[in-house]
């Protein structure tokens, strides 16, 4: 590899890269960061604001935003919560939170903002105490204990090891075999190959398949939570960069009118959008619910300004238009591995939140000097 | 008054990616002139313009400029304002919620020691500068955006003037006003003439030229064409013909128009003013487009034109009524998607702003008005390989000049840009085909390879309609010419018939008594 081709490589991959810095510096600052049970912790603390951090991608990829995350997920484990004490299938409840918290903020959200053309800022930031003083108004202000005994299993419970490694394996295989058939079919017809970034690729996905089996392989299997939003990243990745949709969501943030004008349903697509964020948020709820085994009004406070954070650090552009799901989980990752290191090294929570904000300055800081050139 | 050579520009060339906007430009203009700069769009004029008033700063052109005989070299607008030069937008830059004054001293407001406004200073001031052009139609205290666009114009002299302007550059300043308000700039033109101000004029409307004009000189694809000339020592047919220059019947491939079935047919269609209530920006407006023909949508800036067919495409949803039948059959378009649907496409205007996704490649550009063809019906799963193949198709057919499909389009020259933009719209298949000003800011070679394109589509069979207001290319391509002027269709031509002054009558209004329809 030349030095300009390293230079380049090293900044298409610059938050990859400094995920992998980070972790080894905590890891030599402190023993227990690489071990399998800390790092399986890791992963599941990550995977609540994960979850919502796919959504915010999607909003902020068409240059929205979304702010009442944290409330609606406060507001959603306070309904699930409340739905079992009244003797509701724990299923059934799930569905109804979802569509009744998800699916009906997010619609009315998206209505506002793509049929009144009301800054998204302003909507969800009323949105953000609407849900907030719904929760505390059904839940009377108090923590909402839960007495079903499957609830908790879906956000504490793991996978068994076995299934765990067979299921790694098979996501890699699915990966490697995707990555060099879409190559082969690329030459086919004539196309150039990026060879560095497919090999970079695929090595980078063996290396995440090891540090998987390790960390779930040899603790408990995988948890379930993290399952969850393997699942849902996956699945964003895929609609993002496989489907219409995803298309119509990089034309919409890239140039409104221009996508308008190309018979692209903008009102439409950005109900959806703000329908899917909110759902997705709902679903984040639950699952903490579910962790914690209860509801408090108060949870999810904040939550917004992490999945941003998660967001823009992976570089997405708050302009719109350009982005990526892959990069959102990096982000989320960051984040994650500084939440738990800092814990590790006995950090206090203050001193967390500064060196979090400089962080995130950072990161767009650096997004802003690559898109100068 | 002494009229001696206050700004002379010598050997200016500037370009742009891939296209050369100004090659060894020359001219010198005196005080209290006028001098008019001609040319087609796309000529360079305002270019030269932007050169001479530093927003295209040195050293990104190459040339001297002379400012009362002293070299000069800027390196930003303000330092072009301090030389004494000032230029005048066709889009003005006034903040519209701001008064006359505050408008015309923005930024320079006269503050006491603590900073505050002296808003009876600022007022008077503002009094004297516009008695002294003659206005009384506004007040020092009027909110711009409550005066009309003439009127916003004379706010725009008045700030030039007040800068201690002394050049001062016109970009077509009549294009948006009524015939009142263009008496009334007249006046003030005539009247900083005799103050000895000097003045750089561009526009396309001969008559404006004839009365205001000293001299005039003429600039064709980026280069002056003859000398500075006396407006007395030239006829209208030479700088005609000093414009277009080049034999233009040798860029239009010849053919014979074969017109097939009436196709679409638009009956009473009006579309609003997107501001202004009870204006109508298009007024209940018929016409009828047949296949294999290519039908010319002529008229001056702000005819109506981009909004009959924006009208037409459902770009203006709740603010346009009327019928649109295709093939006989009356349709409901709601969105641009309905328009598609059906079979119309709309090549934007303004290419940039409405019809390109710069920081995508061109696949995506190419594809994304119709991802249906490489995509599963129901889940809508892209087909990447379905997708280059087709992209990479329309590229050679086209003739793209591109490294790959996945250069990304911001990158490319513009003529480069528009035939994607064609290839994106030849791929939704369309039966009806309207192109807004389809070559503008395109060099002469992508020109005449977008004319050759349009025959070919014509020939199969598909309706073209082409809005241009280069007189000579709506000659050339098309084989039947409707002229607009203020909102409705005042004329039509066929290929035969059809002359430039006779068009030119029509879209100025000047043709008074009437409709030849």
């Amino acid at each position: 590899m030349t030095n300009s081709g390293l230079v380049s490589f090293m900044k298409k991959n610059a938050t990859l890269i400094a995920l992998i810095v980070l972790a080894l510096g905590m890891g030599i600052a402190d023993d227990s960061f690489f071990t399998a049970r800390n790092l399986s912790n890791l992963a599941r603390q990550v995977t609540i604001i994960g979850i919502i951090a796919v959504g915010m991608t999607m909003v902020i990829l068409i240059a929205g935003i979304d702010l009442s995350v944290g409330s609606v997920a406060g507001l959603a484990a306070v309904v699930v919560t409340i739905l079992m004490q009244n003797d509701i299938n724990v299923w059934i409840s799930i569905v109804v939170t979802l569509s009744l918290v998800g699916v009906v903020i997010g619609g009315w959200n998206g209505f506002w903002i793509a049929h009144y053309k009301i800054p998204a800022f302003i909507i969800t930031l009323g949105m953000l105490t609407i849900a907030r003083g719904l929760a505390l108004t059904i839940s009377d202000g108090s923590a909402v204990p839960v007495t079903d005994t499957t609830f908790p299993l879906i956000g504490g419970a793991y996978i068994p090891p076995l299934i765990s490694v067979v299921l790694i394996a098979g996501v890699f295989g699915l990966v490697l075999f995707s990555t060099l058939r879409s190559a082969m079919r690329v030459r086919a017809i004539g196309g150039q190959v990026d060879k560095v970034q497919i090999i970079t690729n695929l090595i980078l996905a063996g290396a995440g398949a090891a540090l998987a089996l390790y960390m779930f392989g040899s603790y408990n299997g995988i948890p379930v939570p993290v399952a969850i939003f393997a699942v849902i990243a996956g699945a964003g990745i895929y609609v993002l960069g496989q489907t219409r949709f995803g298309r119509r969501l990089y034309a919409l943030g890239g140039n409104e009118d221009a996508a308008r004008l190309s018979g692209i349903d903008v009102y439409r697509t950005k109900v959806i959008v703000y329908i899917v964020v909110s759902v997705l948020s709902a679903l984040a709820g639950i699952l903490l619910a579910s962790r914690l085994n209860g509801a408090s009004p108060n949870l999810g406070t904040m939550f917004e300004l992490d999945a941003i954070a998660s967001v823009v650090i992976g570089g997405t552009s708050l302009a719109g238009g350009s982005g990526t799901i892959g990069g959102t989980v990096i982000g989320a990752l960051i984040i994650g591995v500084l939440n738990n290191g800092m814990s590790l090294l006995g950090v206090s929570a203050f001193y967390q939140l500064i060196i979090k904000g400089f962080i995130i300055i950072l990161a767009v800081w650096f997004d802003v000097l690559q898109k100068r050139k | 008054m002494a009229n001696e050579i206050v700004l002379k520009m010598v050997d200016i060339t500037k370009e742009f990616p891939g296209v050369k906007a100004l090659s060894h430009v020359n001219f010198e203009a005196r005080s209290g002139e006028l001098l008019a700069l001609m040319g087609e769009n796309g000529a360079g004029k305002s270019t030269l313009m932007k050169v001479l008033s530093g927003v295209w700063p040195y050293p990104t052109y190459t040339g001297d400029i002379y400012v009362n005989g002293e070299k000069r070299t800027f390196s930003g607008t303000r330092q072009a304002e301090e030389a004494g030069i000032a230029i005048i937008y066709q889009e003005l830059n006034l903040i519209p919620e701001m008064t006359v004054a505050e408008n015309i001293f923005l930024d320079r407001q006269f503050t006491d020691a603590m900073g505050r406004i002296d808003w009876v200073r600022l007022n008077h001031e503002t009094k004297l500068l516009l008695d002294e052009l003659g206005i009384r139609d506004f007040k020092p205290t009027d909110k711009v955006s409550s005066i009309t666009v003439g009127k916003q114009q004379m706010v725009e002299i008045a700030k030039a003037l007040s800068k201690k302007a002394r050049i001062l550059v016109l970009d077509e300043p009549t294009s948006a006003l009524t015939d009142k308000e263009v008496a009334d700039l007249f006046r003030i033109i005539r009247k900083l003439k005799a103050d000895g101000v000097c003045m750089c004029y561009i526009s396309h409307k001969m008559e404006e030229i004839q009365q205001v004009a000293d001299r005039i000189v003429v600039l064709r694809d980026g280069q002056t064409i003859g000398d500075v000339t006396p407006i007395a020592e030239i006829t209208m047919d030479q700088i005609i013909s000093r414009m277009v220059g080049r034999d233009i019947k040798d860029m239009f491939p010849k053919r014979v128009a074969k017109r097939g079935r009436k196709i679409l047919e638009v009956r009473d269609l009006e579309v609003d003013h997107p501001t202004l209530p009870h204006e109508k920006r298009v007024k209940k407006t018929s016409f009828t487009a047949y296949e294999g023909e290519i039908l010319g949508i002529s008229g001056l800036m702000g005819a109506g034109r981009t909004e009959l067919v924006g009208g037409i495409f459902g770009a203006y949803p709740g603010q346009s009524r009327g019928e649109v039948l295709l093939d006989g059959k009356k349709l409901t378009i709601r969105s641009p998607r309905d328009a598609i649907d059906n079979g119309i496409a709309l090549l934007t205007e303004d290419r940039k702003a409405l019809g390109l996704f710069l920081s995508e490649p061109i696949s995506f550009n190419t594809t994304i008005s119709s991802l249906e063809t490489v995509s599963s019906k129901l889940l809508g799963v892209i087909n990447h390989a379905r997708e280059r193949e087709l992209v990479t198709d329309y590229v050679k057919r086209l003739g793209v000049k591109t490294p790959s499909i996945d250069t990304v389009i911001g990158t490319l020259s513009g003529g480069n840009q528009q035939k994607v933009i064609l290839g994106k719209w030849l791929n939704s298949k369309p039966k009806v085909f309207i192109l807004d000003e389809p070559t503008r800011g395109i060099d002469i070679g992508a020109k005449v390879e977008i004319y050759k394109l349009l025959h070919s589509l014509a020939e199969e069979g598909v309706a073209v309609i082409v809005i241009s207001s280069e007189l000579p290319e709506v000659l050339g391509i098309s084989d039947r010419i409707l002229v607009m002027a203020e909102g409705r269709i005042v004329s039509e031509f066929n290929r035969d018939t059809a002359t430039k002054e006779a068009i030119m009558e029509y879209a100025t209004g000047s043709a008074k008594g009437g409709d030849s329809k």
